[in-house]
């Protein structure tokens, strides 16, 4: 949603780029369950 | 990123301020996104489907307390959830119209709305406009007793939008009703603008049926929508099958004939259901989207020549513009001809202007930020500017 609120330039301000920084490293700990998962 | 069989996966609202008339409000949550990748397949909220057997019933997911929540929200009595509006007034009129009976629309009225009323053998009566594209409750009061000389009866049914499609206006739904009811002619509130976007209160509207679109405003995806009606109509619109076969002698239950059994399925009722919260939040802060508008228009009509055929101040952000004295001045030297336009705002991240619009056209700020409004509107001056249109300081 951030893209959404940001678009067309996509100049996050603090608070933006704290969130998408939160939901980044909640995507790279779902891939790294996935990988720990299906490449045993 | 390709989604199979040649559909490139859709990046416009992610990549642009997207201002299509009939998009705006409809574009998704967070929420619903996740709830229609996991509700995508065909029948994925009846795994817990039990007696009575009916969609409307089912608790887990709660789509049977979210009904009730959307009937309480609209301040009516009962709700069902629609394959979009048009579907909500066809299981209307097909309920109340029989042919050749007399039904009133407006000169605003959505073409879906005659479609219901045909299908039903209706006959269309429009309430004129006025002149600022309004429908008045004096002008239906005349329909009215123009209807009752040519019919000898008031018309069965009326079809009134509160915030019409052509020029965003927002009507006097409320006169219009206690005018109509004065008649005992049931009345239907079109809210395809208004529902999940401003707040509704149907009774005090003094609607019978209040009627809301999913994908055109309550962020839900399509085909999606609302049937909200009272106690007393919901026993006619939303009454239960009674026929029987001959030789099975088999009875159907509590299913809804005009709901032609389970109505709204799968992704298009969880994603509306994951909106709502959302939905019922934003209607609260209608102000701030009319303040949006202000801030285009102001920049709209500081370029020479642009006029506003929508009612002046806005109550509503779908409107109407008239750029023929500016924008269009441009048009027949350009090399891109009427093109230019909507090519050079593609150009600055801005979507939803009809190609080749430069005269009549229309767009809607519902859903955009403070800042992307203010982009916008510097982006209308920009494309003036550099095409040496004359802009008021």
């Amino acid at each position: 949603m951030i893209l959404r609120e940001t678009a067309p330039g996509h100049e996050l301000d603090e608070k933006q780029k704290a969130e998408a920084a939160r939901l980044l490293e909640n995507l790279e700990r779902q891939v790294g369950s996935l990988k720990a998962e299906m490449l045993k | 990123m390709k989604c199979g069989n040649g559909i490139e996966a859709r990046q416009v609202n992610e990549l642009c301020i997207n201002i299509d008339p009939i998009q705006a409000g409809g574009k998704l949550t967070g929420d619903a996104i996740k709830a229609i990748i996991a509700y995508g397949d065909g029948y994925s909220v009846c795994d817990n489907c039990r007696k009575p057997n009916r969609l409307d019933c089912i608790a887990k997911p709660p789509i049977a307390q979210f009904h009730k929540e959307v009937a309480s929200w609209l301040d009516m009595d009962e709700a069902r959830m629609m394959p979009g509006a048009r579907r909500a007034f066809q299981a209307v009129a097909h309920t109340y119209v029989k042919p050749g009976d007399p039904v009133l629309l407006t000169a605003l009225s959505h073409y879906t709305e005659f479609l219901a009323v045909e299908e039903a053998g209706g006959v269309p009566c429009e309430i004129p406009a006025d002149a600022d594209h309004k429908i008045t409750p004096e002008a239906a009061a005349a329909k009215i007793d123009e209807v009752k000389k040519k019919f000898g009866r008031a018309p069965v049914l009326a079809l009134i939008d509160h915030v019409d499609y052509q020029y965003g206006n927002l009507h006097d739904f409320a006169g219009i009703a206690k005018v109509a009811h004065e008649s005992d002619i049931p009345t239907l509130y079109n809210g395809a603008y208004t529902v999940g976007t401003m707040l509704v209160d149907g009774k005090a509207l003094g609607a019978d049926f209040v009627v809301g679109s999913g994908h055109k405003s309550m962020a839900a995806p399509a085909p999606s929508g609302v049937l909200a009606v009272t106690a007393e109509r919901a026993k006619e619109v939303f009454r239960t099958t009674q026929i029987e076969g001959d030789v099975t002698k088999r009875r159907f239950g509590v299913k809804e004939p005009e709901m032609m059994g389970c109505t709204l399925m799968g992704a298009t009722l969880v994603g509306m259901m994951a909106s709502f919260p959302h939905v019922k939040e934003r209607v609260k802060h209608f102000d701030k989207e009319l303040e949006n508008n202000r801030v285009v228009m102001e920049a709209l009509l500081s370029i020479e020549g642009t006029k506003i055929l929508s009612e002046y101040p806005r109550k509503h952000t779908l409107t109407r513009v008239d750029t023929t004295g500016s924008f269009d001045t441009i048009a027949e030297a350009h090399k891109k001809k009427g093109f230019y336009f909507s090519s050079a705002l593609n150009d600055k991240g801005i979507f939803g202007i009809i190609p080749g619009a430069t005269r009549v056209w229309k767009f809607n700020t519902y859903g955009i930020t403070a800042k992307q409004a203010r982009y916008l509107a510097d982006a209308f001056v920009a494309v003036a500017e550099e095409n040496g249109l004359a802009v008021k300081p």
